[in-house]
């Protein structure tokens, strides 16, 4: 990925050097291991399905600087019929995009814009579709109707560590998403009248009319649904406790650094991407990506490997905080009325 | 307006004006939605502003005058004016992605380009270029006369030479009676223009229609909106002096620091 701010030969080995000092300096006075100060805000898209907006970094006086990241799911209906093309599939569909905002980027045509939206699309659909972490419910009628999950992220602001926001957004969006309760509706057609041939076995037809509720042979014939009117918006997503975050190793062998800026992203060989999720007992990495044109040996790896499940699991369990905390507050907003 | 999503999810056929007078979200038929403006720096840009006009809302980001990326654009006796609009998918009430090239924000963007054309003074700035980056978030009707008065502030803030505001506001006419700054729920039933005027020359910069309007009916309507322009244009107006004051007093705090001296009250008038 082309960098997107252009330094010097000189600013660059002024940085790198001052990362490798001992111990290392930073231009903003943080130490390696700090994060900008991050704020999130859930629903704040009230034609979505769920939402969040996430900035890292940004002037909480002003209001000024920080990357900032806008992210909404919004379900669509989908059939699932292989012959129609609409590309509906049994279970429902997780998909993501992200647009970058030409004022995030002012320095780039608009060839390199679109390239670049590609690159991070591309990078959050491969990690967010994995079957792993397919949420459960998507389904409306099994074999015929799906939700499609469209999550749609745009990037309002870049000052570095793009990646980090993207996903916590993420990860805030499909946390704070309602899939809508449908029930499904039926068309029976009615019982031929008693008279004619099916009098004779009359009693045979009685005893086929008592229908376990335990029988699991019964086919169901659902052919539509309906939306029943409920007071909240729907239930949550499932798995949403599974959806990764992402920590960027900035590397500058052997030092690595997190949360960069513009400039420190413009002046390194090599940046790490590790998208890890710890909802089970054992962490899991979900995505892992090298971006730059700086090589890694496979025991610095090992070692990039362990420092970086321990950053991510800090982003994590204060990210779950921050979320709980929102959705608490939401119950208490609504329990005013 | 929340009940204006409920009834949209809904889709029944909705009461545009009611017997009491009163629209669909409560509303009286020339009572304008609240706007809020938000002047705060967003990212690199020189200047913008989150405009909100009930639940729509546009963020327009300025840079410039600043020279052009591509050279073959300049113009030798004035600035290029260049509006790039994105609307993001999830702003309306179906999602729906539009490219870059997409007709529609082609027209759009043209559309404000053309309103801003006779109001920056573009001849102080030969063979440069000035771009608005217009970043739809919210959809609720009004979706031009937002990104038009969000892109007068974020002009202004970006300390562009301008001739005058520009304010615009929507407005159409259910049967025989003119409602002002509708909703997306009114934009789809009744014939609606939108009207940019600049509310001290009094002259106007851009009206259009995509709808049919019975021609008795325009005079009342585009008269209505342009007086709703000089509502608007108080409430813009407000935003920019405090903005600007609240500027020029952390300018003195900054003096004050290094000089110790007194700073003079500067007056707006």
């Amino acid at each position: 990925m082309a960098s997107t701010t252009s330094l010097s030969k000189a600013e660059k080995s002024y940085i790198q050097a001052g990362l490798l000092a001992n111990p290392p300096t930073r231009g903003d006075g943080r130490s390696a291991q700090d994060f900008r100060t991050i704020s999130l805000q859930t629903s704040v898209a009230p034609l979505a399905n769920g939402s969040a907006r996430v900035s890292i970094g940004r002037d909480p006086h002003d209001g000024s600087g920080g990357t900032e990241v806008l992210a909404a799911t919004k379900l669509e209906v989908e059939s699932v019929d292989l012959g129609s093309g609409s590309g509906g599939v049994n279970g429902g569909r997780v998909m993501c995009s992200v647009t970058c905002s030409p004022a995030a980027y002012p320095h780039l045509s608009s060839a390199a814009l679109d390239d670049l939206q590609y690159d991070l699309t591309t990078i959050l659909n491969s990690t967010l579709t994995h079957p792993s972490l397919h949420p459960k419910n998507l389904t409306i009628l099994p074999g015929k109707k799906s939700w499609l999950l469209n999550l749609d992220l745009v990037v309002l602001v870049d000052s570095g560590n793009v990646f980090d926001a993207l996903f916590l957004a993420a990860r805030a969006a499909l946390w704070d998403t309602k899939v809508p309760r449908t029930r499904s509706v039926e068309y029976k057609a009615r019982k031929a009248g008693g008279g004619g041939e099916g009098g004779e076995k009359g009693d045979m037809e009685v005893d086929e009319e008592v229908v376990s509720g335990f029988d699991t042979r019964q086919i169901r014939h659902a052919t539509d649904f309906e939306l029943p009117d409920y007071w909240d918006e729907g239930e949550e997503l499932d798995g949403r406790d599974r959806w990764p975050v992402c920590v960027t190793l900035n590397l500058v062998p052997p030092a690595h650094f997190l949360d960069a800026t513009l400039e420190e992203e413009a002046a390194i060989p090599l940046r790490l991407l590790l998208m890890f999720s710890f909802d089970s007992d054992e962490p899991h990495i979900q995505g892992m990506r090298t971006m730059g044109n700086g090589e890694l040996t496979v025991p610095q790896l090992g070692e990039l490997l362990k420092e970086g499940e321990k950053y991510a699991r800090q982003i994590w369990q204060s990210l779950n905080a921050k979320l709980k905390e929102e959705e608490l507050g939401r119950i208490k907003e609504r329990n005013k009325f | 307006m929340v009940q204006s999503i409920s009834t949209l999810k809904c889709a029944s056929r909705i009461e545009i004006l009611n017997e009491g007078g009163f629209r669909s979200d409560g509303r009286r038929q020339y009572e304008l939605r609240s706007i809020e403006i938000d002047l705060s720096q967003q990212g690199h840009a020189d200047g913008s502003a989150v405009l909100t006009h009930g639940l729509t809302q546009v963020l327009v980001s300025v840079f410039g005058p600043r020279e052009a990326k591509m050279r073959s654009q300049t113009i030798h006796d004035r600035a290029n004016i260049n509006v790039e609009l994105s609307i993001a998918a999830f702003s309306a009430g179906d999602r729906r992605k539009r490219s870059r090239g997409d007709k529609r924000i082609l027209e759009f963007a043209a559309a404000i380009k053309s309103t801003f054309e006779p109001v920056i003074q573009t001849s102080l700035y030969p063979r440069s270029q000035i771009d608005i980056f217009v970043q739809v978030i919210q959809q609720d009707g009004g979706f031009l006369q937002a990104c038009i008065n969000a892109t007068t502030i974020a002009l202004m803030s970006a300390g562009i030479p301008m001739i005058d505001f520009i304010c615009a506001v929507s407005g159409g006419v259910h049967s025989t009676s003119p409602l002002l700054d509708l909703t997306l729920l009114e934009e789809n039933d009744v014939p609606n223009l939108t009207v940019a005027v600049m509310p001290k020359t009094r002259k106007v910069s851009l009206v259009t229609m995509e709808t049919r309007l019975h021609v008795d009916r325009f005079e009342e309507i585009f008269k209505l909106a342009t007086e709703a322009g000089q509502v608007i244009h108080g409430e813009m107006k407000a935003a920019i002096l405090k903005w600007s004051k609240g500027l020029v007093k952390s300018m003195g705090h900054g003096n004050q620091d290094r000089d110790g001296g007194e700073v003079d009250e500067v007056g707006f008038d």
